[in-house]
């Protein structure tokens, strides 16, 4: 939680040891004190990256290092030069205006026995943090260590989200103050190993969210670079973040703007060149289902193409995903130097808009349809490309059904009961009710009734309400209320409207467009009826 | 200057693809095929099926058919057509 805060800190160098105490409740000095204890002997040669006011540089000089000292900030070099005077240590620290993605040109290879980082890593770019880490492998001697003191993602979700509630504030502070977001090192076990570092130990500390990370030099064979087009690793994580978008998706998925990933080549696993390539669109729901299917079970290429953050099926089929998308998205991700194979793997229903034959024939990769299912990729790939029926025909199941009933949900209640709410109150409720009843009663009955598209299916519901009336006028009431007979025309009016909405949920039945024009006359023939049968029966 | 739409060009236009997209149907022309089954691969509603004996496409089932195109922008022999019955 301190590196939030940094940047704040930073303009006032005089405090910065007093607040960074402050804010990590003294721990990162117990763990300044246990690199210093554990790995700092007499005569080492360390790099410091990100050294500050040089409270750690000065501790380690004091046991006998060579310390060089690295930092960006002037000010902060100033205020360290005034302490390292006071104790009289300027033989053994070097201090250095640098940054950190500088020290590949700045030292030999080899030139340092021990490379220590406090609250630096999380300053950078997620890029610049494995080509750092690349290049102290390279400074350090085969023997050497590498010691990160720095912010972490907890793995628990619970202490995530409280760290996440600590940091609300200090983030929005730090973002008035400087315009910058320190960002946790997330998953920075699998940055070492892409480093070429294997882990030793790891302290943890204010519910994992402070850690000291030890590393050293792995063997040549297990180290393992990511492609330097490669934008990151894909990991299925649930955090605050994750839920607030899910919350979103959960009613207004089919309102703008939609959540979006930033378009690109991603890992998931650890792939070599002979791993499968998966394309798929930049929705972030999307890319998110793809990654939770596949994520542990797999290792891929993910190539995200811009489908406008739209679903593939409609981005497809609306002209935002195409073969010119894809083949564009091929080229700038270089994906042609990083596999060592021509197979592409696209979705299923991304077929309806592009063009197969478009990328075979100009790019030279073969297209593969993969699964209607991310679920089934794994099986799919495992098979050797074998899509079984099961995989690649749409089903509609009660658990689908029920999540884009929800979906459509949130959609008419901004439509519909929103002018309802503010002119015609009374109604508010009634047709709330009505609307959620019938959505989800459609929603669960909705594979047996007959007919293959909405209308239809609204049919026997439509003709139970109006037999149901007749009944109610011969057998109860033959002058019927007026109140009775405006309920079964909404409800009619309302039921057909939900069971035709019910059609552009899935791709199993025609577009809902299709509705519009019966959709018409039915509402014109209930508009009708609710205007003249009163005149005729002399209500009015 | 284009012409702005009137109300009643836009409902026209709407019931013309309203009509449209109720009565497309599937027209395949079988001579064509050389049994490549991307329509197969493609179909999410399972409307054809791969003959590997004649290494032809079958057109199964035309009621399933929910228009979306795929099939016909895969095939290499363009010999699947969506067409309005009697035009």
């Amino acid at each position: 939680m301190a590196t939030v805060f940094m940047k704040w800190l930073e303009m006032r160098p005089q405090n910065y040891d007093r607040g960074i105490r402050l804010l990590t409740l003294g721990r990162l000095e117990l763990l300044q004190a246990q690199i210093v204890d554990r790995l700092v002997g007499e005569g080492m040669r360390v790099l410091e990256i990100g050294c500050g006011t040089c409270a750690l540089a000065i501790a380690m000089a004091e046991k006998g290092a060579q310390v060089m000292a690295i930092d960006l900030s002037p000010t902060m070099l100033a205020e360290a030069e005034r302490r390292i005077n006071q104790v009289g240590l300027e033989e053994r620290i070097n201090l250095k205006l640098m940054d950190a993605s500088l020290i590949g040109d700045q030292f030999e290879a080899g030139s340092f026995d021990l490379v220590v980082s406090s609250l630096a890593f999380s300053e950078m770019a997620p890029q610049a943090r494995v080509y750092v880490l690349q290049e102290c492998l390279r400074l350090l001697v085969p023997d050497g260590k590498l010691a990160i003191l720095d912010e972490t993602l907890p793995e628990r979700f619970i202490a995530r989200l409280m760290v996440g509630l600590i940091r609300l504030p200090l983030c929005l502070l730090t973002w008035f103050l400087t315009r910058t977001t320190p960002h946790h090192l997330q998953d920075f076990e699998s940055m070492l190993s892409n480093a070429g570092f294997s882990e030793e130990v790891v302290i943890s500390h204010l519910g994992g969210s402070l850690q000291l990370i030890i590393a050293s030099p792995a063997d040549k064979v297990a180290s393992y670079m990511l492609p330097a087009t490669v934008l990151g690793r894909l990991r299925h994580r649930t955090t605050l973040r994750t839920l607030l978008l899910d919350l979103w998706a959960t009613f207004f998925r089919i309102l703008p703007p939609y959540p979006k990933v930033h378009p690109g080549l991603y890992v998931v696993g650890q792939p070599d060149p002979g791993s499968p390539v998966l394309i798929t669109g930049n929705f972030e729901l999307t890319v998110r289902r793809l990654v939770r299917a596949i994520d542990n079970r797999m290792d891929a290429w993910v190539l995200v193409v811009d489908s406008a953050g739209i679903n593939v099926w409609c981005a497809a089929g609306g002209g935002f995903f195409t073969a010119e998308k894809v083949i564009g998205a091929l080229r700038v991700s270089d994906l042609e130097g990083i596999v060592g194979h021509r197979a592409l793997i696209l979705p299923q229903l991304c077929a309806n808009g592009v063009d197969g034959w478009r990328i075979r024939q100009e790019t030279g990769w073969d297209v593969n349809w993969g699964p209607v299912r991310a679920e089934d990729i794994p099986d799919y790939v495992v098979s050797g490309g074998v899509k079984t029926d099961a995989m690649r025909w749409v089903q509609f199941p009660i658990k689908d059904r029920l999540e884009m009933v929800t979906v459509t949900l949130g959609f008419y209640s901004l439509l519909i009961l929103l002018p309802i709410a503010i002119f015609w109150r009374t109604l508010f409720w009634p047709i709330l009710v009505s609307l959620v009843g019938l959505s989800y009663f459609y929603a669960v009955v909705l594979p047996w009734l007959p007919g293959r598209d909405g209308l239809a299916k609204s049919v026997p519901l439509t003709l139970i309400s109006l037999v149901g009336l007749l009944v109610y006028i011969v057998f109860w009431d033959p002058l019927l209320g007026q109140h009775i007979f405006n309920w079964v025309l909404g409800l009619t009016a309302l039921s057909v409207f939900t069971a035709a909405e019910l059609q552009g949920m899935s791709p199993l039945m025609r577009g809902e467009q299709g509705n519009w024009g019966w959709e018409a006359v039915i509402g014109a023939a209930l508009g009708l009826t609710y205007w003249l049968v009163p005149y005729a029966l002399g209500w009015r | 200057m284009p012409k702005s739409p009137t109300m009643q060009s836009l409902l026209k236009e709407h019931w013309e693809l309203a009509r449209t997209l109720r009565r497309l149907e599937i027209h395949f022309d079988s001579e064509r095929c050389r049994g490549v089954w991307q329509c197969y691969e493609v179909c999410p509603v399972g409307n054809w099926a791969p003959d590997y004996d004649r290494m032809v496409a079958i057109f199964r089932n035309g009621k399933q058919c929910i228009a979306c195109g795929a099939c016909i922008l895969q095939c290499p022999e363009r010999a699947i057509e969506l067409r309005i019955p009697d035009a």
